[in-house]
């Protein structure tokens, strides 16, 4: 199966006459007053990946992560009754930091300044000499952060309330998620990064192929042929502040080297013995994760955490259903990971680069086959100026 | 006496320096070493990589022996080696230093 029946697919022609064309700012991608408003009307009220359960796999098991664009720590962890929650990683005392390790098992947490103690679904069961404070205990519980598992990935927001669940925001490319590898992943491989952009920048190299062939001359060879030159995918596929992509498939690509067929020469079958689906998938999730499901093996998940207006953590999963079976199953994952991890690393300079240039640049300009990197501008764009209006009203009101 | 199963004596030049424990470390050891050395290594493995894999087939990696985790070692750390030697080739050197960048998370990535 693909996607296409989740998300519209539209012709390159289609989409540019539904999205536009012409120059846009580029203010957006660099400006330090932009991005915080971003940082509030995006970040602040959208579903962020941050896990996987299967880092919480028992009652007590946590991990902390660390949310720049927040400025918040966060744990992660699982209650006695099986929920997975996100807290702060604050005693609610006088905020002193909980936890230090990265990740960890422990059926209570307690601060070591006072010895607050709180259970594992973020209760406070204890606190010395509680009652000089004059507070319901009930009130001192860690303060939680909106969590929502979808597809085996825990996804975090801000908003204390959320104008829609995490499922309700996803539609129906969450019930696609659920069928695949990673929502029954026990293991993944990671790789992560930091990079000198903005997290546009580089979610946007991402959503064309018009640079495969200067970038990628020889790891993308493979999506270039004659008679599509630049690899330009098929359809563009959009939903709601969503988007995809139906990669073009090359009639007549070149040999690959024996190595590499070698390494995928049984993923296939190993897919099936793990009993694994494997839809074609290119889910482009707002505001910043991406979803890519290419041949059995080759899935995985690239989520761009915001670190400022010209910084971005890049971090990279491929979900396993269990540890590798045999060597085979090693082996076939290896490959995988290196070849894609090989493709990923050939980005940077030029999206460094670009970052560098625009500043001095007062617009961009977006081809017909860039128009996911238009929609997700759209985007963002149009939650920023409601955010501002929203602002503005309250000021005017109070 | 061979420290890898027999049919693979022609690995065990190799055994030491390839042997790294986790795929951090195997591609940490890819952009270490010299093109010389990949090339030995690559070389020595293109043929046996096969072999080895039908060796060690069907077979739970907890349930192996110590001379044949040695070669799953040297199996795993091959496609480091065949993606730089038959797909970089002479960018190898430039790509090493986009790939740094990429820090696989040790503690969590399997294999083995």
């Amino acid at each position: 199966m693909t996607d296409e029946p989740i998300l519209e697919m539209l012709s390159v022609d289609e989409a540019a006459a539904r999205f536009g064309r012409g120059p846009l700012p580029a203010a957006p991608y660099h400006d330090p007053a932009w991005w915080e408003r971003e940082r509030e009307a995006v970040f602040l009220r959208s579903w962020i990946h941050i896990g996987h359960v299967c880092e919480v796999p028992e009652p007590g098991s946590f991990v902390r992560r660390e949310i720049e664009f927040a400025g918040a720590s966060l744990l992660v962890m699982r209650g006695r009754d099986g929920q997975v929650r996100a807290f702060h990683n604050a005693c609610r005392h006088r905020g002193s930091r909980l936890v230090d390790e990265m990740s960890g098992k422990r059926s209570k947490l307690s601060c070591r300044y006072h010895m607050w103690t709180y259970g594992s679904d973020g209760t406070l069961l204890s606190a010395p000499d509680f009652e000089r404070f004059h507070v319901a205990r009930e009130a001192c519980a860690l303060k939680p952060v909106a969590t929502e598992v979808v597809a085996g990935m825990v996804f975090v927001n801000f908003d204390p309330q959320p104008a829609q669940s995490a499922r309700e925001f996803f539609g129906p490319i969450a019930a696609a998620m659920e069928r695949l590898p990673v929502a029954r992943a026990t293991c993944f491989t990671e790789w992560t990064y930091e990079i000198g952009a903005n997290w546009k920048t580089n979610f946007d190299n991402f959503q064309e192929n018009y640079h495969l062939r200067f970038i990628h001359p020889r790891t993308g060879e493979q999506a270039l042929g004659p008679e599509n030159p630049f690899g330009y995918p098929t359809h563009y596929g959009f939903l709601g502040p969503h988007r995809g992509q139906r990669l073009w498939k090359n009639p007549d690509p070149p040999p690959i080297p024996d190595s590499l067929r070698l390494g995928y020469a049984r993923v296939g079958e190993l897919a099936c013995r793990e009993g694994l689906d494997f839809p074609k998938t290119d889910f482009k999730l707002f505001p910043c994760f991406h979803v890519v499901g290419l041949p059995p093996y080759q899935n995985y998940t690239h989520t761009m955490y915001p670190l400022g207006p010209d910084r971005t953590r890049g971090q990279v999963r491929m979900y396993w259903t269990a540890p590798p079976a045999d060597a085979w199953a090693a082996f076939s994952r290896e490959f995988a990971a290196v070849a894609i991890r090989d493709v990923l690393s050939e980005d940077r300079e030029a999206v460094e680069a670009s970052q560098q240039g625009l500043a001095a640049i007062d617009e961009v300009h977006f081809q017909d086959h860039e128009v996911l990197l238009r929609h997700l501008y759209l985007e963002v764009e149009k939650r920023v100026r409601a955010r501002g209006k929203t602002a503005a009203l309250a000021e005017v009101a109070a | 006496m061979s420290v890898l199963p027999d049919g693979f004596a022609a690995l065990e030049p190799f055994a030491g320096l390839w042997s790294a424990p986790d795929m951090a470390a195997r591609a940490a050891l890819r952009d270490a070493v010299g093109d010389a050395e990949r090339q030995a290594f690559h070389a020595a493995m293109k043929s046996l990589v096969r072999p080895a894999l039908e060796r060690l087939d069907g077979k739970p990696l907890d349930a192996l022996d110590p001379a044949e985790r040695l070669l799953l070692a040297l199996v795993l750390a091959y496609p480091h080696v065949a993606m730089a030697v038959e797909v970089q080739g002479g960018a190898e050197v430039r790509h090493a230093a986009l790939r740094r960048h990429m820090r696989i998370t040790p503690e969590i990535s399997p294999p083995a």
